[in-house]
């Protein structure tokens, strides 16, 4: 088993990862060497054109797919395996509409094999801390997109993971109830001092969010570009609306501006269409 | 219970119904054709069916009749029950055993069945068995089939959560595929039900001595159509209400899922 010990909480090097689309046996390259350090504690967030691979590069550091060549590492080890060291945040619609919100909450505990009146108990300060007391015996469909997406983070949360990896989660949302989960998301997260990956396609929402955002080219998939984002923290809802801020976006629109042009050039050409 | 209104426009309807069917036989029996075309042999009233009801359970024949019926039906359903959901699990999950039985489940099931009850008495003679048999094959492709389509359609990104917790095979069955597949199963068994009403009234026609089939064939051989609606409007009864219990337990087990039909019915933009 390989180790690595440095300061980072998460290293991927020259990760390749490539499909085989059944459809047409056609071989799709997703990741074409990528490498990424993230520190432990920090909030990082991936953006890029859709197809790109985000979801992908998710359930590879979950490991519940494998990747082709390269390495990762998390907290200096080898092996990625599904697990409750990390905690899954899936888009929407991802609870289990048979249980209740409390049920929901402790599958990840459960699955370990935990006494289900422990985990029950211990439930109630997730539940409490996404803003859900009194839904406890609720179910999914009983509840707003917002607060399904709470459950759905309270259910990650509560195996106390190493690392969180969010893939679009609020993407559902309409524009208020997203604006508030995402400052709720930053409380939780100065408060329990995770380290995130989280995928949005919103450039907004990614600087509002990130210590560092990471924008990804078209496929065959490389990082373009790691934008640090300086902006102090705690960040109230008003920064979005400051000078630094509209640069940061300006200057991750046009990159992505430009991938998502090559992009659609790409698609036309996979499908045959010949202009 | 709180009658909602589409409950109570279908009872008015079913009682319409039956009025009418009694002033038209009473209307029908002042008339001449009554007596020119004995039709007193053929078709009987309500109130008549009410009255041979009330005798028939006086006498006690009902009652057997039913009971033998019952048995019949509980046995075949059952062992329904006991071969289609095992097999229409393992059929949607191991790719081989689907390989090899789909071609069996496929060819047996576009057969008429009722064809093969003579078959079947002939082979294993009058008794319960044959008559479970053949109340058995009936229901057990219904099941088997809803079953297979209920595990096949877990929907994946479920499956996912739970293997990303680090789930394993059978948790991921335990906590996903068979709570997701259980509203599809029971619709499987509400529609086995109608198929095991006709699964017995076939085998009791087939000369056994006793059950509805057995009384409503019986009474038609000798022109009394009084205890033969009877025994109909028994069977009808009988199915109904299993169907009934059955969609409570669907309701009661799943709640989500009538919300989620609901969904995709709005989705659709038909309401
Ligand atoms: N299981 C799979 N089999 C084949 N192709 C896949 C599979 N999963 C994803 N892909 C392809 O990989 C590419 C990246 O997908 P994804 O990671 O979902 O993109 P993103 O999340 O960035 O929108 C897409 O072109 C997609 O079609
Ligand atoms: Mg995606």
């Amino acid at each position: 088993m390989a180790t690595e010990s440095s300061g980072s909480k998460l290293i991927v090097r020259n990760l390749t990862k490539a499909f085989r689309r059944q459809r047409d046996n056609r071989v799709i390259k997703v990741f074409d060497g990528i490498s990424l350090d993230v520190h432990p504690s920090e909030f990082v967030c991936l953006v890029g054109p859709s197809g790109c691979g985000k979801t992908t590069l998710l359930r590879i550091l979950n490991g519940l797919i494998p990747y082709d060549s390269g390495e990762i590492f998390l907290d200096g080890n080898s092996v990625i395996k599904p697990g409750v060291d990390k905690g899954f945040v899936f888009q929407d619609s991802s609870l289990l509409p048979w249980r209740t919100v409390t049920d929901n909450v402790i599958l990840g505990l459960e699955i370990q094999g935990a006494d289900k009146k422990v985990a029950r108990e211990r439930a109630q300060k997730f539940i409490d801390l996404v803003g859900l007391k009194g839904f406890e015996t609720h179910y999914p469909y009983e509840l707003s997109g917002g607060m399904q997406q709470r459950v759905n983070l309270a259910r990650a949360l509560i195996v106390d993971p190493e690392i969180l990896l969010m893939d679009e989660p609020f993407a559902s949302l309409d524009a208020q109830t997203r604006e508030i989960m995402q400052s709720e998301l930053l409380k939780m997260w100065v408060q329990a001092k995770k380290t995130v990956i989280f995928v949005t396609h919103q450039i907004e929402e990614a600087i509002y969010l990130a210590d560092r955002v990471v924008v990804f080219s078209a496929r065959p998939t490389k990082i373009r570009e790691i934008v640090k984002i300086q902006i102090s923290r705690p960040r109230p809802l008003s920064v979005k609306r400051t000078k630094d801020f509209l640069d940061y976006t300006d200057q991750i629109w046009e990159i992505i501006q430009e991938e998502v042009l090559k992009s659609m050039g790409r698609e036309v050409e996979e499908r045959g269409v010949v202009r | 219970m709180k009658l909602r209104s589409s409950q109570l426009y279908a009872f008015c309807s079913i009682f319409a119904g039956i009025a009418l069917w009694q002033i038209g036989y009473m209307l029908l029996a002042r008339s001449y054709l009554f007596e020119a075309f004995a039709i007193n042999l053929f078709l009987s009233s309500p109130v008549g069916v009410a009255q041979s009801f009330v005798e028939l359970l006086g006498t006690g024949e009902l009652l057997t009749h039913s009971y033998a019926s019952f048995i019949a039906f509980s046995y075949g359903y059952l062992l329904a029950v006991a071969v289609g959901i095992p097999l229409g699990v393992l059929m949607a999950t191991i790719k081989k055993v689907n390989y090899y039985l789909d071609p069996w489940v496929s060819s047996i099931y576009a057969t008429p069945r009722v064809a093969l009850a003579p078959v079947i008495i002939i082979w294993f003679g009058l008794g319960i068995f044959s008559k479970a048999l053949i109340v058995f094959l009936g229901a057990v492709f219904p099941i088997l089939l809803n079953t297979y389509t209920g595990i096949k359609s877990v929907r994946e990104n479920l499956i996912e959560v739970v293997e990303a917790f680090g789930g394993s095979t059978m948790q991921v069955f335990f906590k996903v595929m068979v709570p997701d597949a259980i509203p599809a199963i029971i619709t499987g068994l509400r529609l086995a039900v109608g198929r095991a009403v006709i699964g017995v009234v076939v085998a009791e026609w087939f000369g056994t001595e006793a059950g509805l089939g057995y009384m409503v064939y019986d009474y038609s051989m000798v022109f009394q159509p009084a205890p033969v609606f009877v025994g109909i409007v028994v069977l009808i009864a009988f199915g109904h209400l299993a169907f009934v219990i059955l969609e409570r337990i669907q309701r009661w087990i799943s709640p989500w899922y009538q919300f989620q039909l609901e969904k995709e019915v709005e989705g659709m933009g038909l309401e």
